[in-house]
């Protein structure tokens, strides 16, 4: 439990007459009172993403008077958008979503100023856009961003008021490196690519966005005004089948490259896709439902299963480590399909690599060519050497 | 000697079917070499976790970890 930090942000000018009427049920809470309400209308907020928890975040922030609320989105609203992203309607198929979104924040409270970043946060623009705003919320669905988001607020000393939701889980957590753990301290690394579905392969409940989305907003809001005690140091884990909201404390990693005291990373990373492995859709598509954990494969060979393993690497990187019992095939003769002949009919194959992104591209092949029960290994000998015998080296 | 408590949440808990166990004291590996040997479903989501000892997380999965601590498993995902 933290205790209450200073309010983010100063007081704005006096209220309106308009104003005191649009915002008077705020008014008249002494924790936020006409004070706490100056700072929200003087705030600017940038929320990434104006999809599932970006829709509730940006609704409630508006009506609550955030002066200046920011949108990084660069995609179009879609039909299968509409069960959870309730910022957008029927009519707003096909156009942009920043759009969308910034025509029903008009309507909710005409007194917002949206500024739109209608373009893909990369490491290049990140930075630029970051420093305009005093909070960042995370909406975003993917991993490298929410990385990238993470190691942007760290460096530019901002509050990261992170969400996730997966079919009826949610977590939140409010990261601010100046006074706790960031991301990073939570969650070190990426999981290996393949291995976790997206909400668009593995579904989510429409209304979680709601159970997670209504708390950054309310982190926001607090964090703003300088009222009650952050969500920092501390995970919220919300279980819609059980309706339980569970606390996990998490403390400020002394060994994190990015927010320790000496850390060993001091700018962002080159490339945050490659840093979570992201792999070609064709391989995504291979690898759903055929990709197994180091974990399994030990259990497979504690359990005599039969099969072939085969590591796709290069030959010197096979010298370095390998995996017990796999043969070398390189990728390749995958790709120009030699090494189709050499593969057994009536033993099911695994495939692996150094990380799981090369294998999971040859599995593409795999399939393709009929291997329709081929599989391969979730982060590779990496993963193997990691999580099943550390005495191996790694590369 | 003291045992060390596993907390698990979200997909974990309900793969494991408990909230949680407790285990004799060992390396993250080998705790999680064990668990996996008496659940398959463990074995899908635990490799996608993150472990916090005492609070804080684990980078070296080789590190024993004392009788008496508590590990919170807990499994990541980026939807939004
Ligand atoms: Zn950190």
């Amino acid at each position: 439990m933290s205790a209450t930090l200073k309010p983010l942000v100063e007081q704005g000018p006096e209220l309106s007459v308009d104003e005191v009427r649009r915002y008077s049920r705020h008014l008249i809470i002494p924790d936020v009172g006409m004070s706490g309400q100056r700072r929200l209308m003087n705030a600017k907020v940038l929320c990434v993403g104006a999809g599932g928890l970006g829709s509730p975040a940006l609704m409630y922030l508006a009506a609550a008077g955030i002066g200046t609320l920011g949108i990084v989105e660069f995609d179009t609203v879609d039909e299968s958008n509409l069960q959870r992203q309730i910022i957008h309607g029927q009519s707003d198929i096909g156009k942009s979503k920043a759009v969308s979104a910034k025509e029903a924040i008009a309507e909710i409270n005409p007194f917002v100023n949206v500024v739109l970043h209608e373009v893909r946060l990369d490491v290049d623009n990140v930075m630029e856009i970051f420093a305009q705003y005093d909070l960042i919320v995370d909406g975003t669905d993917n991993f490298a961003t929410r990385y990238l988001v993470n190691d942007a607020a760290v460096l530019l000393k901002k509050p990261y008021v992170w969400g996730s939701i997966y079919r009826f889980d949610g977590q939140a957590s409010v990261f601010w490196s100046e006074h706790g753990p960031c991301y990073r301290c939570l969650y070190p690394e990426p999981p290996p690519p393949g291995m976790v579905p997206s909400c668009a392969e593995g579904g989510v409940l429409g209304v979680l966005c709601a159970s997670i989305g209504s708390i950054q907003t309310t982190e926001a809001i607090k964090l703003i005004a300088g009222i009650g005690e952050p969500l920092i140091g501390e995970l919220i884990v919300y279980d819609a089948l059980e309706m339980e909201y569970r606390k996990v404390k998490i403390r400020k990693d002394p060994k994190c490259p990015i927010c320790s005291d000496s850390p060993s990373q001091t700018e962002l990373l080159p490339d945050y896709e490659s840093f979570c492995g992201a792999i070609s859709d064709g391989a995504a598509e291979a690898a759903s439902g055929s990709t197994i954990s180091v974990v399994e494969l030990k259990a497979k060979m504690d359990g005599k299963e039969k099969f072939m393993l085969i590591d796709v690497r290069e030959p010197g990187e096979f010298e370095i480590v390998r995996i017990p019992g796999s043969i070398l095939i390189p990728k390749q003769e995958f790709l120009n399909g030699s090494a189709l002949e050499k593969l057994p009919q009536d033993l099911p194959i695994i495939l692996h690599c150094k990380s799981g992104v090369r294998s999971a591209e040859c599995l593409a092949v795999l399939k393709q060519a009929g291997f329709s029960d081929a599989t391969h290994v979730a982060g590779g000998v990496l993963a193997w050497a990691k999580q099943i015998d550390s005495s191996l080296p790694t590369y | 000697m003291d045992l060390v408590e596993i907390k698990f949440y979200a997909a974990a808990r309900e793969a494991a079917g408990v909230p949680h166990v407790h285990v004799q004291p060992d390396s993250i590996e080998e705790i999680i070499a064990s668990l996996i040997k008496s659940s398959g479903e463990l074995a899908r989501v635990l490799p996608q976790c993150s472990y916090l000892i005492d609070e804080v997380a684990v980078r070296d999965r080789s590190i024993q970890v004392k009788g008496g601590s508590r590990i919170d498993v807990l499994p990541q995902f980026a939807g939004g």
